[in-house]
C-alpha cells in the first residue's frame, strides 16, 4: 500500500475512533454514569447496591450486615424509605463505614452482628467516601445499552407491588429442602475458624463509630439474624456473640426482633430461604414500627 | 510486562524509534535483542542468567553439531528438554516453600526457582535452531542472530513458535519505507480487540467457573460457562497472536499465523491444523515425523499420534488433567482417522453443519482441563453439567452480555470472510477505529494472557 493510501486509511480509522470516544464523551456528560450497569460478579452486586445509597436521597433506615442479611431484599419490607447495604461476602463495620462517612446520615442504622470476622474493605470505604470522586469520562456504550435493556426487563420492585406475592409465600408451609450437605459444610468451616482476633478489632470500631454517629442525630442498633440451631451452637458463633454482648451489653443498643422459629429455613446451610426473609422482614417491620412510637 | 500495560506500549515505541535511526542501521539486531532482553528481565531479572544459559548453550551444541550432527544433535536436544523438564516439573517432586531439598545451597537455588516464562517457547526455538541448521548448513549463524531468533520479544513468552528455517532468512537489514504499516495496525488492533473486548470481559463470566465456585451455579449456566470459555481461550490466545504478528512487522519480521478459525473445523485432525498452528507444526516435524508418522501401518500411527498429542498435553503444564486433555485429543484424532475418507465423500451442508458443531462441542468440553488444572475439579465440573443443580441461591447470569461479548469470536467464524470483506470493502478502515474505540471503552478487567503460564 503506498504511504499516502496508508495514510489516508489511518485517517479514517482514527476518525472513526474519535467519533465514537466522542459520542460516548458526550452522552456521558449529558446524561452522566447514571444507568447502573449489570453485575457479573459478586463484587459488582455491592457496587450496584453502594453506587444506589451515594446517588438517591438519603433514606430513613440503613441496614449494615453481611450476605445474611443481603438476603432481607428491600421490597419484602413495608417500613417506608428503608435501604438495606449489606454486602454479600463482606462485613458490617464496612457498610457502618461507608454509611458514616457520607455527609447526610439516616435516622436509623441498624448493624447486624451475627458475621464480624471479616475485615473492613478499605479501597470500598476510600472509593465510596470521596465526595470529589470524579465521574468516569465516557461511558461504556455496550453495558449501558445492556443495562437500559436489563432496566426495562427488570424494573425494581417496590413493598406494594410484592405485597399479594409474599402474603402468598408466608401462606405456604416451610421448605422441606434436605440442606444438609450445605449445612455440615458450613458448621465444617464455623468450627474450624478462630475468629476472636477479627472480631475483637470490629467490635473496637463499631463502639468508636457509635458515638460519632449518634452525635450527629442518628441512631445506632444492633441486631442478630436467626441462624440454624447447629451453626448457632459453632464455635465462631459462640466466640462472636459473646464478645458482641459483652462490650454491648445494654438492652437498648439492640433491636429484638421476635419471629417463629420453627417456620424458619436455611436452604443452603447458613442463608434463610426466600420464605424465611420475608417473615423475618416482617418482624424487622414490627420492631421498627414500635421503635418509632416509643420516645 | 504485559502486552496490555502502558508500559509496554512506552518500551515498544521507544524501541520502535530507535530502530529504524540512521545510528542504529548497523545495529538493528543487536537492538532488538537488548530491548528483547529487557522485557524478559523486566518481569523475572534473576531468570535472564536461565535464558543466556539456555541460548548460550544451544549456539554451544549448534557449533559442535554443524561438526558431528549424530553425536551433538542428539545432546543439544537432550540439553533443552531436560531444562523444560527440570523447570517444568521440578514442583511435581518438590514443595517450592521447602527450606532445604538437598542440603547443598546452589542446587536448593535451582530447585526452588519459579518456572521461567516462555521455556516452553523458547526451549522449541532451540530444538528447531538444532535441527534445522544442522540439516542444511555448515557454517554456524553468528551468535547475535541466534539469541534474535530465540528472544524476539513479540514472540518470546507464548509464541507463535518460529521455525529457524523460516526466521533466520528473515535476519536482514530492514527499512522505515518497507513496513506494512496498515497490516500491522490491522493484526495489533484485532488482537487488542479479542483480548481486551472479548477475553477480558468473558474471563468475568468464566470466573464462577473457579473451585469452589462452580459449585453454586446452575446446570445450565455450567453449559453457557464452558462455552464462553471456549471463546475466551480463544480470544485470548489468538489475540496474543495476532499482536505479536503485527509487532514482528513493524520490526520487518514475518511471524506465523497461529490461528484459522479453529471453531468450524469439521474434524480432529483440521482443528489441529487450524487451532496454535505453530505448535502443531512443530509436533509434526519434530516428533511426529521423526517417530514414523503414517509411513508403518494403522497401528503404529495410532500410537504415534497418542505419544504426539500426550506429550502435547504435558508440555502445557505438568499435571494428569494436562496429559488427559491431550490423550482425548489422542482418542479423537485414532478414532476419526479410519473414517475420514468415507465422511469426505458425503456432500451435504446439513451434515457438514453437524460435524463442525460435534467437534466444537467436544474441543469445547476438554478445555475444562485448562480451566481447572486440579483434576479432581475439572471432573467434578463436568460430571455436574449433568445433573440437576440444587443450590437454592445460584449466582445470576447475564446472558446478553454473553452473547454481545461472545459475539466478535462467533462473526469471525460463522460469516464468510469473502463475503464480509465484499460487504465492508470501504468501510474497513472505520471498522478498525470503532474497534479500537470499543477495545478502550469496554475493556475487561485486566488479567493476564492464558498461556503466560505455559
Amino acid at each position: 500500500m503506498p504511504p499516502s493510501s496508508a495514510a489516508y486509511w489511518f485517517a479514517r480509522c482514527g476518525f472513526s475512533a474519535a467519533l465514537l470516544l466522542l459520542a460516548c464523551g458526550i452522552a456521558t456528560a449529558w446524561f452522566g454514569n447514571g444507568l447502573q450497569l449489570p453485575s457479573t460478579t459478586t463484587r459488582d452486586g455491592t457496587l450496584i447496591t453502594l453506587n444506589r445509597y451515594v446517588r438517591e436521597p438519603i433514606p430513613d433506615v440503613v441496614l449494615v450486615g453481611s450476605s445474611l442479611t443481603f438476603r432481607l431484599k428491600e421490597e419484602y419490607f413495608a417500613t417506608p424509605r428503608l435501604r438495606n447495604l449489606a454486602l454479600a461476602g463482606g462485613s458490617p463495620v464496612t457498610g457502618l463505614e461507608l454509611v458514616a462517612n457520607q455527609p447526610r446520615l439516616p435516622r436509623i442504622i441498624l448493624v447486624e452482628a451475627n458475621v464480624l470476622s471479616r475485615s473492613m474493605d478499605a479501597a470500598l470505604v476510600a472509593k465510596y467516601s470521596r465526595s470529589d470522586d470524579a465521574e468516569p469520562l465516557f461511558f461504556r456504550p455496550i453495558r449501558t445499552a445492556v443495562a437500559a435493556y436489563e432496566d426495562r426487563l427488570h424494573a425494581p420492585l417496590n413493598h406494594t407491588q410484592v405485597s399479594s406475592s409474599l402474603h402468598r409465600l408466608i401462606e405456604q408451609p416451610p421448605s422441606d429442602f434436605d440442606n444438609s450437605i450445605y449445612l455440615e459444610r458450613a458448621l465444617q468451616q464455623w468450627n474450624d475458624e478462630d475468629p476472636t482476633a477479627a472480631v475483637q478489632m470490629n467490635v473496637m470500631r463499631i463502639k468508636q463509630l457509635i458515638p460519632e454517629i449518634e452525635r450527629r442525630g442518628s441512631r445506632v442498633l444492633l441486631f442478630e439474624l436467626p441462624c440454624s440451631t447447629q451453626l448457632e451452637g459453632s464455635r465462631s458463633a459462640k466466640i462472636t456473640r459473646e464478645i458482641v454482648h459483652t462490650a454491648f451489653s445494654d438492652p437498648g443498643r439492640w433491636l429484638h426482633i421476635e419471629y417463629a422459629r420453627a417456620e424458619l429455613r436455611w436452604a443452603d446451610g447458613v442463608h434463610l430461604d426466600e420464605r424465611s426473609a420475608a417473615i423475618v422482614t416482617q418482624s424487622f417491620d414490627k420492631a421498627l414500627s414500635s421503635l418509632r412510637k416509643s420516645p | 510486562m504485559t502486552f496490555t500495560s502502558w508500559q509496554f506500549g512506552a518500551f515498544v515505541a521507544i524501541v520502535f524509534g530507535a530502530y529504524y535511526l540512521p545510528p542504529f542501521k548497523s545495529l538493528q539486531v543487536q537492538l532488538l535483542v537488548a530491548a528483547s532482553l529487557f522485557f524478559y528481565g523486566y518481569g523475572q531479572p534473576g531468570l535472564l542468567p536461565l535464558l543466556a544459559v539456555a541460548v548460550l548453550g544451544t549456539y554451544l551444541f549448534l557449533i559442535l553439531a554443524l561438526r558431528n550432527r549424530s553425536l551433538w544433535l542428539p545432546i543439544g536436544i537432550f540439553f533443552n528438554l531436560a531444562l523444560l523438564a527440570f523447570f517444568k516439573y521440578k514442583f511435581l517432586f518438590i514443595a517450592p516453600e521447602s527450606p532445604g531439598v538437598t542440603g547443598l545451597p546452589s542446587i536448593d537455588f535451582l530447585l526452588r526457582l519459579p518456572l521461567p516464562i516462555g521455556i516452553s517457547f523458547f526451549v522449541f526455538h532451540n530444538i528447531s535452531l538444532l535441527v534445522d541448521l544442522t540439516a542444511k548448513q555448515k557454517q554456524p549463524p553468528d551468535i547475535k542472530s541466534v539469541f534474535l531468533y530465540i528472544i524476539f520479544f513479540p514472540q518470546l513468552v507464548s509464541g507463535p513458535i518460529t521455525r529457524a528455517e523460516m526466521f533466520m532468512p528473515q535476519i536482514q537489514p530492514k527499512y522505515f519505507g518497507d513496513i506494512p504499516f496498515v497490516d500491522a495496525a490491522k493484526w495489533i488492533l484485532t488482537g487488542f480487540f479479542f483480548k481486551l473486548y472479548v477475553a477480558n470481559n468473558l474471563n468475568e463470566m468464566t470466573s464462577y467457573m473457579d473451585f469452589p465456585l462452580y459449585e453454586t451455579l446452575q446446570t445450565q449456566d455450567r453449559w453457557l460457562l464452558i462455552f464462553l470459555y471456549s471463546y475466551q481461550i480463544y480470544a485470548d490466545f489468538f489475540g496474543y497472536s495476532a499482536i505479536a504478528i503485527g509487532l514482528g512487522l513493524l520490526f520487518g519480521y514475518r511471524l506465523p499465523i497461529n490461528f484459522n478459525l479453529p471453531y468450524i473445523s469439521v474434524s480432529f485432525s483440521e482443528f489441529w491444523t487450524r487451532w496454535h498452528i505453530s505448535l502443531s507444526n512443530w509436533l509434526r516435524t519434530y516428533l511426529y515425523v521423526p517417530l514414523g508418522g503414517n509411513r508403518d501401518g494403522a497401528l503404529r500411527t495410532y500410537l504415534n499420534l497418542m505419544i504426539v498429542m500426550g506429550l502435547g498435553g504435558l508440555w502445557h503444564g505438568a499435571g494428569p488433567g494436562y496429559l488427559l486433555w491431550g490423550l482425548l485429543h489422542g482418542v479423537l484424532l485414532v478414532i476419526e482417522r479410519p473414517f475420514l475418507g468415507r465422511l469426505a465423500t458425503i456432500d451435504s451442508t446439513v451434515f457438514r453443519v453437524a460435524r463442525i458443531g460435534f467437534v466444537f462441542v467436544c474441543v469445547t468440553m476438554l478445555w475444562i482441563f485448562f480451566k481447572l488444572p486440579n483434576f479432581d475439579h475439572a471432573v467434578s465440573y463436568l460430571s455436574g453439567m449433568f445433573t440437576s443443580s440444587t443450590n437454592p441461591n445460584p449466582p445470576k447470569l447475564f446472558h446478553d452480555l454473553a452473547l454481545v461479548y461472545s459475539l466478535p469470536v462467533v462473526i469471525q467464524h460463522f460469516v464468510s470472510r469473502s463475503r464480509f470483506e465484499q460487504t465492508v470493502s470501504g468501510a474497513e478502515p472505520y471498522l478498525y477505529g470503532l474497534m479500537a474505540a470499543l477495545m478502550y471503552l469496554e475493556a475487561g478487567p485486566e488479567t493476564s494472557f492464558i498461556y503466560f503460564q505455559f
